[in-house]
């Protein structure tokens, strides 16, 4: 009677408990209508008997030899015979995956009469050699727990020459491996095919229980009695014959995604030939005769198609018989990914919502703005290519000819040269230089800085504070140590690490996957329920924004101020200026937001623009705007209404700058450290006659606090994550833009959040309270890279309303596509 | 030049030297002594200009690398005359370069001749991997038994070595490979390096 097995054909895939992974996955290729070399399953209620009694079921042994002869039938092949012999793999087949379980074993049933079949089937007595040695060493490692079973005896088995007699090889063989294994210890392993078979179950039953397999199984709440079921297969040969062979194909091509197969076949062997280099393998458009290649093509669409994703599939041909061995979801590049999923939602494969799940923020991040490849890096690492290490104060990595004054960065950049500049400091004067390049080292300065706030402001790959560079104008050279570098060679630069590298890194170039990456948003467009604004300071920002999938915009007054050369001189007129400023005073600030405002406006068009007003005491920005100097002089400009006028004047200028730029404009202006609902209320007045929606820019944990009343006394309401989880945390904003103090200190496990890249527990009851506001609308400004996961949190929060830098578009607009389609 | 290294010192510099930085703490660890008698002998390594204390950690001078490989010559005499331990270490060169494969496979995962980044979504490739790391480190286990006879220091690797391994298992992968815990990656280093200075050797590459 039958109990403890089941066929591929009979079992029920479905029945993942009983039949394990692996076992119901070649179940379910099988009812495909695959032809998957035969074979069945032991399932997991026979391993629970063997662990409950420490042996294996009463008529189990019975019923697999039963099932062996079945296999017989179905192959035409015998076990343990001729003329062409059985050979299985045994493997074990948990219902949830876990290391620790045994490994294949194959070519299991191989004795003396198999082995002199198989050289008189294949023609190989090399290769019989090598599956004699293969065997015994993999039984001996997985079965009886030897350790590098079968060390040395590779040269034994090459030794054997084309015309050997196939049972003395196998005798020799078999012979010197089992001293061996008898002098190693004490074991042997058996040249019963069916003990060997035998022992092979008990094994896999035995692997349950490793040491390995129950910290795993603890450590994941894995019940310790579901037990693994055994998976028993027939084995195909590759290597019978011309019409023969075996190859791996992948649905589409990994690399780039384009379609169409994309594979390799090596006619006349055995998958283990390619895996080990040996022999070089063909394409398999060229390699697979036409019928053949037919079959695959078309039982690969087929596959694609109940998978809904690209497919990595093993097969090999034995006698002109197209065999499935493994099919898996194909790994791929971030390029691959896109591509793949846009053509698959295409197509109509997959819905839209499976095609957001099958990308990730960080591999869209990837493929809009490529990076440096690791081993390019740890390379030039190795070669002494590092010249030095400041503080990464905007991430990227770029390469570009090193350049040291503005005028000639400009220059270069408008020839189309891609451009470092490297300065000993950069002032306004450099503006147009630190425009035009691709990358800012600057030698020194801090995060807080003149270079570091305009870069983050233009989205420029920065380092600053590398103090080790010395930049001499004169002699048109870059100095570090003892290396003199001359204008115009080539650097990198890593803008999150702070690494300034001699030489370029080749940098992908994602020309093809750009058409697929816009298909993909679209869908997630639609998909999503959210706002994206993109942080921009420049008109030039505005179209790369917009086309990127911004819906609206973001920017503020000091930062448009400080990329336009303006803000030293109202830094210095406030220094110069009377302690009580009268509103006049601030006529020029009007002036100067009119001014810069207007082709700003007027490149946004009718797309939103939330502007915030100048922070004087921005800790992003304490060194540009000599805070501890002003802040001396003009105690009242500490706090957001101080001085009403300085408000009062950008709204003037807003205004100004909205005429002009013509109707369709939509600014608002927002205030930063609002904490408190009466501050809330000032604003709105003062805004009333300016016609400027105004509101709040909340950063403190008192203004979540009195977040509902901000918000009902305000236009808009912006909500600050960076500002709220530094003032949680205690630490400086500033702090929370650079690598460093905090990767030291989260790697020395003094901190269980990192406040850069997730939301600390203690900040997600005050987001709740916020995410609450119905009153207006309600955004939340976001620095940096946000993550998949961050992303999802947010959006599970109830926010809809996001405020990103701008290279950042398009990895949020993906994520909470794949958010809101769950 | 300073006089030579009594074996307590040469314990206590080898770690600096094999860590690049480390605190008394961890070096008490790695060689299993006591903390404050570590403080001790890293003061004294300090007097004579061996190491330089920075935030709390020492690390090595230029002067400490030649000072260990003279007295490694005279403590390890015996070891590199054991033909055990040479045919051992013969067969850990191999183990060695498997060892590289296997961690390059863990970082990077190779895509139809391309390189990405393993992004640890494949639990079964990953499971892989890290079996195959439980078997690499069971083949060190004869050699590092040989060297431990020789100098029970080297009893301090396959304790690091279980720890580890069971903290991967529990879930913290960063023990495989993360620079800044006591990875997987980072003991066999370590062994690497102390095993080419105990033997005298010079690493290839």
């Amino acid at each position: 009677m039958i109990r403890a097995t089941l066929t591929f054909a009979e079992a029920d895939p479905a029945d993942v408990d009983r039949l394990g992974g692996k076992g119901a996955g070649l179940a379910r290729l099988t009812q495909l209508g695959l032809r998957v070399p035969p074979g069945y399953v032991i399932a997991t209620d026979a391993c629970r008997h063997y662990l409950q009694v420490g042996g294996l079921p009463e008529g189990l042994a019975d019923e697999v030899f039963t099932r062996l002869e079945e296999l017989e039938r179905a192959s035409g092949k015998a076990f343990g015979s001729g003329p062409v012999p059985l050979l299985l793999s045994v493997r074990s087949g948990a219902p949830i995956s876990m290391p620790g379980m045994m490994d294949t074993i194959l070519n299991l049933g191989i004795d003396r009469r198999a082995a002199v079949a198989l050289a008189q089937a294949t023609g190989d007595v090399r290769f019989v050699a090598d599956v004699v040695r293969r065997f015994h060493a993999m039984y001996a490692e997985t079965v009886l727990g030897a350790l590098d079973p079968g060390q040395g005896l590779e040269v034994l088995a090459a030794a054997v020459g084309p015309d050997d007699d196939p049972g003395e090889v196998y005798d020799r063989i078999w012979a010197a491996c089992e001293k061996q294994l008898q002098d190693d210890c004490g074991e042997s392993v058996p040249d019963d095919p069916r003990a060997q078979l035998l022992g092979a179950v008990e094994a896999v039953f035995r692997s349950w229980n490793t040491r390995r397999a129950r910290t795993y199984r603890d450590f994941h709440g894995i019940p310790h009695d579901l037990g693994t079921a055994v998976v028993v297969q027939s084995m195909v040969f590759g290597n019978l014959s011309a019409d023969s062979g075996s190859g791996v194909v992948f649905t589409r091509n990994p690399v780039t995604g384009a379609p169409g197969l994309f594979g390799e076949y090596l006619a006349h062997s055995q998958g283990e030939d390619v895996v080990a280099g040996i022999r070089t393998p063909d394409p398999v458009a060229e390699a697979l005769p036409a019928p053949l290649l037919e079959e695959l093509r078309t039982t690969c669409a087929e596959l694609e198609r109940t998978y809904g994703d690209v497919l990595d599939i093993e097969f090999t041909v034995e006698r002109s018989t197209l065999y499935f061995l493994q099919v898996r979801s194909a790994k791929r590049t971030a390029e691959a990914a896109v591509r793949i999923a846009a053509d698959l939602a295409g197509e109509g494969t997959i819905a839209p919502a499976a095609a957001l799940r099958m990308v990730t923020a960080e591999q869209v991040r990837q493929v809009q703005r490529p990076g440096f490849a690791d081993d390019d890096v740890a390379e030039a690492r190795a070669a002494g290519r590092l010249l030095t290490t400041g503080i990464g104060a905007c991430p990227g990595q770029v390469s570009g000819k090193l350049v040291l004054d503005s005028d000639r960065a400009k220059e270069r950049a408008e020839a189309g040269e891609a451009v470092i500049l490297a300065r000993p400091v950069t002032s306004p004067a450099d503006l147009h230089g630190m425009i035009a390049a691709e990358g800012i080292v600057t030698a020194t300065g801090g995060s807080t800085s003149h270079a570091a706030v305009v870069a983050r402001a233009l989205g420029t790959t920065c380092v600053v504070g590398a103090s080790a560079l010395v930049v001499d104008e004169r002699a048109r050279t870059l100095v570090v140590g003892d290396r003199v570098l001359p204008e115009g060679s080539e650097v990198s630069l890593d803008g999150a690490t702070g690494e300034l590298f001699e030489g370029a890194f080749p940098v992908a170039t994602p020309a093809a996957a750009t058409a697929a990456l816009d298909g993909l948003l679209r869908i997630a467009r639609r998909s999503g329920d959210s706002t994206v604004l993109a942080r921009v300071t420049l008109p030039a920002d505005v179209a790369p924004a917009l086309a990127a999938g911004a819906d609206g915009l973001v920017t503020a007054v000091d930062d448009v101020l400080a990329a336009t050369g303006h803000i030293d001189g109202l830094v210095q007129s406030l220094l110069d200026g009377a302690d009580d400023m009268s509103a006049a005073a601030f006529d020029r600030i009007a002036e100067l937001v009119e001014e810069e405002f207007t082709p700003l406006l007027a490149a946004a068009g009718g797309a939103e623009v939330g502007i915030r007003a100048i922070d004087l005491v921005a800790d992003e920005a304490r060194e540009l705007l000599q805070q501890t100097a002003v802040t001396t002089r003009h105690p009242a400009l500490s706090v957001p209404l101080g001085r009403p006028a300085l408000v009062a004047a950008q709204l003037r200028g807003l205004a100004a700058a909205a005429a002009a730029a013509g109707g369709a404009a939509r600014p608002h202006l927002a205030l930063r450290h609002v904490s408190d609902p009466a501050e809330a209320r000032a604003l709105r007045e003062l805004a009333a006659e300016s016609g400027v929606p105004v509101g709040a820019y909340v950063t403190s944990p008192r203004g979540v606090h009195h977040v509902a009343e901000i918000a009902a006394a305000g236009d808009v309401l912006w909500l600050e994550l960076r500002a709220l989880q530094a003032a949680v945390f205690g630490l400086p904003a500033r702090q929370l833009l650079t690598a460093e103090p905090l990767d030291d200190y989260l790697a020395r496990g003094l901190l269980t959040c990192d406040p850069r890249s997730s939301v600390d527990p203690a900040v997600v009851g005050l987001l709740e309270r916020v995410a609450a506001v119905r009153s207006c609308p309600l955004g939340l400004r976001l620095s940096g890279t946000v993550s998949q996961e961050t992303a999802a949190q947010l959006h599970a929060l109830g926010f809809r309303r996001f405020a990103v830098d701008a290279a950042e578009t398009r990895p949020l607009v993906l994520a909470l596509g794949r958010a809101a389609a769950g | 030049m300073t006089e030579g290294l009594d074996k307590t010192d040469y314990d206590v510099l080898n770690a600096v030297a094999l860590k690049k930085m480390a605190s008394a703490d961890a070096i008490a660890d790695a060689i299993g002594g006591d903390p404050q008698q570590v403080a001790e002998r890293l003061q004294g390594l300090a007097g004579r200009g061996l190491v330089v204390e920075a935030g709390g950690s020492a690390l090595p001078t230029d002067e400490a690398e030649p000072a260990l490989r003279a007295a490694a010559d005279q403590l390890y005499a015996p070891v590199r005359a054991d033909r055990t331990v040479g045919e051992l270490v013969e067969r850990f060169e191999t183990t060695n370069s498997q060892f590289l494969t296997t961690m390059s496979a863990w970082q990077q995962v190779d895509v139809g001749g391309r390189k990405v980044a393993n992004d640890h979504s494949d639990a079964e490739y990953d499971g892989k991997i890290i079996d195959r790391l439980d078997k690499l480190i069971a083949r060190l286990t004869p050699l590092l038994d040989v060297l431990a006879t020789h100098d029970p220091r080297f009893s301090a690797y396959p304790r690091r070595f279980r720890t580890a391994l069971a903290g991967v298992d529990a879930g913290r992968t960063e023990l495989v490979s993360s620079p800044t815990v006591d990875s997987i990656h980072n003991i066999w280093f370590e062994f690497h390096e102390d095993l080419l200075r105990t033997l005298g050797r010079e690493r290839e590459e």
